[in-house]
């Protein structure tokens, strides 16, 4: 390799933005973390856990509303210094893909798994009582559930199935590994066994059936079954507008190097949003001035009439300490120079 | 500029001894890769060998809004390909073709190497990468055989071709200032 240090490689050139996002610990309100150090350039299709792949996405804009305020001194009123007013950053995309975690993403607040329904049950627009379910053995793992001799053929290669343990009438978040959901009170949900299997993110597609268990083609992103749970089969997923619960989760998005250095943009907390106010108040007491429409989805034309539909997902990046200075930030942009890059 | 189309090719005969070494022509008496760069051979008036992919580079110019000390370069490149298929009667040639257009589509990805002096051995990393657009896959025609209206492209021709198109973009090695 050349030792001359090169220019054109300052230039970072990309073709598309990746997007992967890490589950919050709600209770204890600490993010996931991409520590560039630690993590360097990994493999695009190979994330360090507990990063997941969510793929593409496009139309990737951040915004930065974070208003600098001079301070203002002397006849003339000569900036003197500046401060920072409020912090507020947002992002905006499409997931070209569909699936669990991106409609959860883009929704915002619960998803829900619509588990496979009692035929005699009433209807209901988010499932009404499923079918009982099944409990799982010892010695299952996330890719892994272990149903038994018999109890295995309630299900069959390509269902896709939910596991978690039972709603024991807890308060709080629910949800195995992931916390999808928040109860206030246990009449809320009905006192529904089901419940936190309708909202877990313990959601898998089974590819193999053995004499005593699911083989899963993806590991249950919560991890493996806790003692007591209990698997159902999910025949499709839904979100709502509305609800009081929101999604929140560390992101990463990465501008796949075509040339130049790699640019990571990480945000320890992301928040679900819809309305993005066009421009921000020029003072703490004006009002916003004008709210852009939100699209939930979007048609990708493809030719008339045939188009493909990406989900729209915009959100609120919110504070983290950074522990090495104590100063509160929103997001991190790092960049990984090209070999040889001239460093100015 | 020879730069950006050594390393071009290489990448793509890399890939393809990787994906498939089976899949050799013999020129010259030399048993190689079936990815030849045109303007690399001897000038001789046989008939490109099918089932190899022909390498031509086109017109280059500056990529609008990237002129200057830090300009980035497009050019043009042509590959072309044609079978007969794999038996005799040539009924597998469409299928044949489907199947280097596979390959072409498989070495092209991902999209992008590093830009390497190919004249020195071992190659000298120049620093910065070489990317080009997806290939477009052009008509295909075919050749020799009797014109049939009702078949205006021609495919019941025993030679079934195809040129592919894409643009790849580099960094040149002047500076533009």
């Amino acid at each position: 390799m050349s030792t001359l240090p090169v220019r054109a490689a300052m230039v970072p050139v990309t073709r598309q933005i990746r997007a992967y996002f890490a589950p919050m610990n709600r209770v204890a309100g600490t993010p996931s973390i991409f520590d560039p150090g630690k993590y360097g350039a990994f493999l695009l299709g190979a994330p360090p856990s507990p990063w997941l792949d969510l793929g593409w996405v496009e139309n990737f804009q951040r915004f930065c509303t974070t208003l600098t305020e001079p301070l203002r001194a002397g006849m003339p009123g000569t900036p003197t210094t500046q401060f920072r007013g409020p912090l507020d950053a947002r992002i905006e995309f499409d997931f070209r893909e569909w699936g669990k975690l991106q409609m959860a993403l883009a929704c915002g607040s619960e998803h829900m798994n619509v588990l496979a329904s009692d035929p005699t049950a009433n209807a209901q627009p988010s499932g009404g009582t499923p079918l009982a379910a099944v409990a799982v053995l010892p010695g299952s793992t996330a890719s892994q559930i272990v149903l038994g001799a018999g109890a295995v053929n309630a299900f069959s290669p390509g269902n896709l199935v939910a596991v978690d343990a039972d709603y024991q009438q807890q308060t709080g978040y629910v949800g195995t590994g992931i916390s999808a959901a928040y109860v206030s009170d246990p009449v809320d949900v009905s006192r529904d066994a089901n419940y936190v299997r309708r909202v877990t993110f313990n959601v898998g597609r089974v590819a193999q059936q053995t004499v005593t268990s699911l083989l899963l083609a993806q590991p249950l992103l919560g991890g493996a079954p806790v003692s007591g749970a209990s698997v159902q089969q999910v025949v499709a997923f839904v979100d709502r507008e509305g609800g009081s619960f929101f999604q929140e989760w560390s992101a990463l998005f990465i501008a796949e190097e075509e040339s130049g250095g790699r640019v990571c943009f990480h945000y320890p907390r992301l928040s679900p949003t819809t309305a993005i106010e066009m421009s921000m108040p020029l003072t703490p007491t004006a009002q916003p001035r004008a709210v852009k429409a939100f699209h939930r989805e979007d048609e990708v034309e493809i030719t008339k009439p045939i188009s493909s539909l990406a989900l729209h997902a915009a959100f609120q990046a919110m504070p983290h300490v950074d522990e090495n200075d104590s100063q509160t930030v929103v997001c991190y942009r790092s960049y990984f120079p090209a070999a040889m890059a001239a460093v100015y | 500029m020879q730069f950006t189309k050594d390393s071009f090719y290489m990448a793509l005969l890399q890939r393809l001894v990787s994906l498939n070494p089976l899949q050799t022509v013999t020129l010259d008496g030399t048993t190689r890769p079936a990815i030849i760069v045109a303007e690399n051979e001897l000038v001789i008036s046989a008939q490109p060998v099918s089932d190899a992919f022909y390498i031509e580079w086109g017109a280059a110019q500056m990529v609008p809004q990237h002129v200057g000390d830090r300009g980035l370069m497009e050019m043009e490149c042509l590959i072309s390909y044609h079978t007969f298929g794999t038996v005799q009667s040539g009924v597998d040639r469409g299928r044949a073709l489907a199947a280097l257009d596979m390959v072409l589509l498989s070495i092209c990805e991902p999209p992008r190497t590093s830009k390497r002096d190919y004249t020195q051995s071992p190659s000298v990393d120049l620093g910065t990468s070489i990317l080009w657009t997806t290939p477009s896959l052009g008509k295909v025609s075919g050749t020799e055989a009797a014109k049939n209206e009702g078949l205006p492209r021609g495919n019941d021709g025993v030679r079934l071709e195809r040129s592919t198109s894409l643009r790849v973009f580099f960094f040149p090695e002047v500076s533009f200032l």
